[in-house]
């Protein structure tokens, strides 16, 4: 057999292997729901309460705020993230949080926010005078 | 009705531009035509009357897409509003040097950068190219019919709304439906949004262009591979691929690199890296990239790997294209931080990328079988087979890279069939990524390492081959058991990786050492192995042994086996505050245009409390072009040879970060009016509060002289409700014309405000009911005293100025010139006297300072006599009306992270090494190339 038949065929098994292994690396976007019943970390997906009081107090800790998060199936429960309060959090559309749920809080590591687009819905801009 | 007659739009631009683009995209394909014909005629060795019309066909296409740029920068430069792209990227107080910035913001502008590099690197081939010009240019002007395609902002005739391309000279009236443009003068009343601020810094006048450069570089090894499958030239198209391929892997590694150093200078992401699916995918072509180039070597050393090197380089530019694909077409949707938003491109973009990829894959298909390739295999002990390995490792690595990154690409495939299909996520990417990229980096390590003491074409490695690798593994052994002794390595699998990092670097030090003395040309190898180990370093430093400056007491680990770094800590303005071997301070913040500058004061002590170094830094917070809300923070950092310390703010309090917030917390502050006498005590919920002074020469530091008629202004002295003194402060008000300013006393570490009622004034300013008036009759350089004022009329004037008086027709109106010396001021006081129909009135002069109120009452013509009405006021203080307000939020902290990056350098130098080894490999090949043309001549 060729050698480079079998480097072809040592790079495919290890294809294999990885993409066996990594697929512990995916989850979907989970809500509440998922979050209760997982043990490992998870990622859910949904919206900030408005109406819910955000807190985020530095003088207690500069790394932790809390809010309320409804997620896809309308559950609303509170979220303890374990960071400084973004900026631009109030503006949040849709929020995507890693973390999981401790008690009855969804305790998350990470955040990503999606904003509305700067573009969006935006009136001209009109200079002062008019 | 009617249709508007619009005023100052100059439309001649749009109709120009349109003109241009269709003259671009139809010069493109008629050249493309033309040197595809001229291709296969050549072929058949035929009449080459072709030649000309794609010639043509360049030329048009060059010249009408240059002078686009160039027209649309003139709209730029100008701010003609009314074109939806300028009125999107330009506004007025934008800085000339960002009119680049603003150029490449938007997809259309970074459509024609591409396109303008495109056609430079087409008339380099143009120039200099006699033998492989008419098969290059045709693919290089068939990407330009699809890249001018993107701009050409044309709707399909059967359907609403799929257009293809967007223009960017589109009038803003005709983009957007608003009730403004009901008016005729609609541009009088607008100005551009201008450029995001974050943009506007020299990185984004650098980088998109070297990046752009690198990414329309990879069509060249692209189309002398196509050319070379197409022309059946499979030998003699490696040495351009090779010139090309490295090249474009130089500027290309470059742009990438450039990218990573404004995201680490001028972002706060804090990091060079972050395997962000944007980054991820133009880092994949550079890989593959580089494994074409080794292959390529190979094959022009032995005649082997010339299958995949034709296919690397192919795959080169196929992968920029879905790159770009994955960027703009708003596929990456919250995966990435760095995409642009859909604009309708989706399936333009997919078609340009299917269509390459598909003619690519399909000539290699074809012409497989007939590339030559030895039957005789590479000997076991050669260097072309170990290169060969390393080049499928890399392959591997991008393979794995990609398949990652396009995980919202296969969600969005199988949601096209299945639409419940919930697509996945990775769940923690970094460490995704790390995990797998590791072992590659170990391969590619230790296969750079090895291989440049190979031969080509030897069946048995060289005599001495084993005592130098030998020597160099346990060159490797001391050098990792140092390193290991600075760096911190945990885990098993990170002491292999920084072992074969010094491998490589010890193995090509020696390796560049042996090939200076031969060839100095063969130099770069060497540089840019070693590069690459020394990249791996920085990366095990500044990945592994970062660590925050943070509060060393407070530790947490609320998920097992995942330590969570306190990042942040809060500042309180003048306050030190330790953190891990030093002391932090918020100094002081100054604004400058929209930028406020955070001095933070770093003083680096060691366990004695000794001073050993300090330097201040200076993050931003960036404010919105408007001035009405947070943009952005920016980082700075302090650069050491063995690390930076990175700095950026994290967080303000909310009233400073939005104007709508800041007035919410004015409004919220409740105040208590208390009055009170000088000495007397207030005593609020938290704290007592005593009047000590009370006077009319502020010194409160933010009262401003020059502007303020009067001013008043009350020291207080601040105790704790156990009567310990606690400060003294001062609070201020200031009257102009009829306008009051408070400047409170803001005492932000008792969350308290302390500030004078407005009724203060009326204990200095008497009302004209109140005032007692003395009369005075004098004539013209007479004296007179009046309660310690010394007071002599120098004479009048008839036709007097002063800021009380409005002269009306008919009016005769006199004032007096009195030279007014006091205790507290020396002054020309101006009384008016003025008869305005037949009724006389007295215009009073006030002078605030020192109360005197002077009217002229009368004059008589004939004895020149003049008669004063002079009254002073009391100033009598009796009780002082002041308000207090606890439970302030405060004003005085910031929130920030304080990075140490340890051995970033490494990082850094060896990346520039490959880049260097890259580039500087380029340059010989072109040397080589003129050195064989003065040969033959």
């Amino acid at each position: 057999m060729k050698k480079s038949y079998i480097i072809a065929l040592v790079l495919i098994i290890t294809s294999v292997v990885i993409f066996i292994n990594a697929s512990k690396d995916v989850s979907t976007y989970g809500d509440f729901k998922m979050a209760e019943k997982a043990n490992d970390k998870i990622k859910i997906v949904g919206l900030l309460s408005k109406d819910k009081p955000i807190e985020y107090d530095p003088e207690v800790s500069p790394n932790e705020m809390s809010f309320y998060l409804k997620d896809q199936n309308g559950t609303e429960k509170k979220v303890q993230l374990l960071k400084a309060k973004p900026q631009g959090f109030e503006m949040s559309e849709q929020i995507v949080l890693t973390g999981k749920m401790m008690d009855d809080t969804f305790v998350a590591s990470e955040i990503l926010m999606k904003c509305p687009s700067k573009y969006k819905n935006e009136e001209i801009a009109l200079k002062s005078q008019s | 009705m009617g249709e508007i007659i619009y005023s100052g739009e100059v439309l001649w631009i749009g109709y120009l531009s349109r003109l241009l683009i269709l003259c671009g995209f139809v010069g493109a394909l008629m050249g493309a035509i033309g040197y595809f014909l001229t291709t296969k005629q050549q072929i058949k060795q035929e009449e080459q009357s072709w030649k000309v019309i794609g010639k043509i066909g360049f030329w048009t296409h060059a010249i009408s897409i240059l002078t686009l740029i160039g027209l649309i920068f003139y709209a730029m430069v100008q701010k003609h509003y009314e074109y939806n792209y300028v009125f999107e990227h330009v506004s007025n107080d934008l800085p000339m040097k960002y009119i680049l910035s603003a150029f490449w913001e938007g997809q259309e502008g970074s459509f024609m950068l591409w396109m303008f590099w495109h056609i430079i690197l087409g008339m380099v081939v143009f120039f200099t190219d006699k033998t492989w010009f008419a098969p290059v240019l045709t693919i290089i002007l068939l990407v330009e019919v699809w890249l001018t395609s993107m701009i050409l902002g044309i709707y399909l005739p059967w359907t609403d709304d799929l257009k293809i391309g967007s223009n960017p000279m589109v009038l803003i009236r005709e983009m957007t439906e608003a009730p403004i443009f009901a008016n005729a003068d609609y541009l009088s009343l607008i100005e551009g949004r201008g450029l995001n601020p974050l943009l506007q810094n020299y990185w984004n006048v650098i980088h998109p262009p070297t990046t752009f450069l690198g990414f329309a570089s990879t069509l060249m090894p692209f189309s002398y591979a196509l050319a070379g499958l197409w022309l059946k030239e499979d030998k003699t198209w490696l040495k351009q691929g090779m010139k090309w391929g490295l090249f474009s892997a130089g500027i290309l590694g470059v742009g990438i690199l450039m990218g990573s150093l404004w995201a680490y200078e001028a972002l706060s992401f804090g990091g060079y890296w972050a395997w962000d699916p944007v980054e991820n995918t133009s880092l994949v072509p550079w890989i593959v990239l580089v494994a074409g180039i080794h292959t390529n070597l190979i094959a022009n050393n032995t005649g082997h790997a010339i299958r995949p090197t034709y296919l690397f380089y192919l795959l080169g530019f196929v992968l920029i294209v879905y790159s770009t694909t994955l960027t703009r077409s708003g596929i990456l949707g919250d995966t990435s931080a760095h995409a642009f938003t859909e604009m309708g491109l989706e399936w333009q973009l997919a078609g340009f990328n299917m269509f390459f990829l598909f003619t690519a894959l399909t000539v290699y298909g074809l012409r497989y079988k007939t590339i030559p390739s030895p039957i005789k295999e590479e000997p076991f002990q050669s260097r072309e087979f170990w290169m060969f390995v390393g080049s499928l490792v890399l392959i591997f690595s991008g393979t794995l890279i990609t398949a990652s990154s396009s995980l919202p690409v296969f969600n969005s495939i199988v949601k096209a069939f299945d639409p419940d299909f919930v697509g996945n996520v990775l769940k923690d990417p970094i460490a995704h990524y790390n995990k797998y990229q590791l072992w590659i980096a170990i391969f590619v390590s230790l296969f750079a390492g090895l291989t440049v003491f190979l031969l080509y074409r030897k069946e048995k490695s060289p005599k001495n081959f084993f005592y130098i690798i030998g020597f160099h593994l346990l060159s490797a052994t001391i050098l990792t058991f140092v390193f290991s002794k600075i760096y911190t390595l945990p885990g098993w699998q990170f002491v292999v990786l920084a072992y074969t990092g010094l491998f490589v670097i010890s193995s090509n030090i020696h390796y560049f050492i042996q090939t200076l003395k031969v060839n100095r040309k063969m130099v770069t190898t060497a540089i840019a192995h070693a590069g690459f180990g020394l990249m791996i370093l920085g990366t095990i430093t500044t990945g592994l042994n970062k660590y925050y400056l943070n509060n060393p007491f407070v530790s947490r680990g609320l998920f097992e086996n995942d330590q969570l770094a306190e990042e942040n800590v809060q500042l309180f303005k003048g306050k030190p505050l330790i953190v891990r071997g030093h002391y932090i301070t918020y100094m002081s913040d100054t604004l400058i245009d929209k930028m406020r500058y955070y001095d933070i004061k770093f003083t680096k002590i060691d366990q004695d409390l000794n001073v050993l170094d300090s330097f201040i830094l200076r993050p931003t917070a960036q404010y919105s072009n408007d001035f009405t809300k947070l943009a952005a923070f920016n980082p700075d950092t302090r650069h050491y040879f063995t690390k930076d310390v990175f700095s950026c703010l994290t967080n303000l309090p909310p009233h400073l970060t939005d104007n709508d917030l800041m007035k919410e917390m004015e409004d919220s502050i409740k105040f208590t009016k208390y009055n009170v006498k000088l000495g007397d005590t207030i005593t609020t919920d938290i704290h007592k509060i005593v009047i000590t002074d009370l006077n009319n020469v502020p010194t409160h530091p933010e009262y401003k002289h020059d502007k303020h008629d009067f001013g008043v202004q009350a020291t207080l002295q601040l105790f704790s409700l156990e009567n310990e003194f606690i400060r003294e402060e001062i609070a201020a008000i200031g009257l102009e014309g009829s306008l009051i300013y408070s400047y409170p006393a803001k005492i932000e570490s008792e969350n308290t405000r302390i500030r004078l009622d407005e009724e203060i004034l009326d204990i200095y300013l008497s009302k004209e009911e109140n005032l007692k008036y003395d009369f005075y009759t004098v004539k013209q350089g007479e004296t007179f005293e009046y309660k310690g004022n010394t007071l002599k009329l120098l004479g009048f004037d008839k036709e007097p100025a002063t800021k009380n008086y409005e002269k009306q027709e008919g009016d005769i109106a006199v004032s007096a010139i009195l030279d007014v010396k006091g205790e507290s001021s020396n002054y020309t006081s101006k009384p008016l006297y003025v008869i305005r129909g037949s009724s006389p009135m007295s215009i009073k002069d006030y002078n605030a300072s020192n109360g005197l109120h002077i009217r002229l009452s009368n004059i008589n013509p004939q004895e020149e006599a003049f008669t004063f009405k002079i009254a002073k006021d009391e100033r009598k203080i009796g009780s002082i009306p002041v308000q207090v307000a606890t439970n302030v939020p405060r004003s005085d902290y910031i929130i920030l992270t304080a990075t140490v990056f340890p051995g970033i350098n490494m990082f850094w130098a060896g990346s520039l090494m490959m880049m260097i080894g890259l580039l500087w490999g380029w340059i010989n090949k072109l040397r080589q190339k003129t050195n064989l043309a003065v040969a033959t001549e």
